[in-house]
């Protein structure tokens, strides 16, 4: 089990390492990437900001959602923060269980939660502006 | 009995900017709710979003808006998170 929200980038590779075991049969990576577009606008870079020490433990809360519905998962998940461009990895989440389908499926329900429970915000700068994300609305910076 | 107790408060993204502050230190009575602290601060921070549209912390956790706080108690308020489909 391994949490971070961290500044360096993130190596998928790395999350990958930490869930494998002798009895993990299948790996299931989620990668979040910077995106060029948004509301039909160019996005140049983005920045995220973290709270931190809320957002690890929640992370950890995730990772025992995960484990009460699939026991044999394990569970990586680290999240950037600060200015990302282009192309880059924002988030990962990995998972590894015995067989493919509970990975997908733990896999998917780890990112759904954690884009939904962890306080990390996005502040896109597109072509039109600046925004912060909040939810399903972009809210122009003052 | 004390009059007051000390709380501190943390913003962050679109929050913090209306607030024009990371964090602030606040004196509230005993027995305030995170709801009457996001009140007073409202007040003084007239920007501040509704608070049907934040979510409060304390010491951390998602807490409900009618949680009492105790002195010393960290609380944030929190705006919607990134979400959405990407």
């Amino acid at each position: 089990m391994r949490y971070d929200v961290q500044k360096e980038p993130i190596d998928p590779r790395e999350l990958e390492a930490a869930v494998t075991y002798p009895g993990a049969g299948a790996i299931c990576t989620f990668s979040g990437i910077v995106r060029d577009s948004s509301r039909g606008q160019t996005v140049t870079h983005l920045d995220y900001e973290a709270y931190a020490e809320m957002a690890v433990p929640q992370m950890r809360k995730i990772g025992q959602e995960i484990k009460d519905r699939w026991p044999e998962a394990r569970v990586a998940m680290a999240h950037r923060t600060g200015h990302l461009e282009i192309g880059e990895v924002s988030v990962v989440v990995s998972v590894s269980c015995p067989h493919r389908a509970e990975a997908f499926e733990a896999c998917r329900w780890g990112i759904d939660r954690l884009k939904e429970s962890v306080p990390i915000w996005k502040k896109e700068h597109a072509a039109d502006g600046t925004y912060w994300i909040e939810g399903d609305q972009a809210k122009p910076v003052a | 009995m004390a009059v007051a107790i000390a709380v501190r408060v943390r913003f962050f993204a679109r929050l913090r900017e209306l607030a024009g502050a990371e964090i602030e230190a606040l004196q509230v009575p005993p027995g305030s709710s995170l709801a009457d602290v996001y009140d007073a601060l409202r007040a003084k921070h007239t920007t501040l979003p509704a608070r049907e549209s934040v979510r409060a912390a304390l010491n951390q956790e998602f807490a409900d808006w009618n949680a009492t706080v105790a002195g010393g108690d960290e609380v944030a308020f929190i705006p919607p998170v990134s979400g959405g489909r990407g």
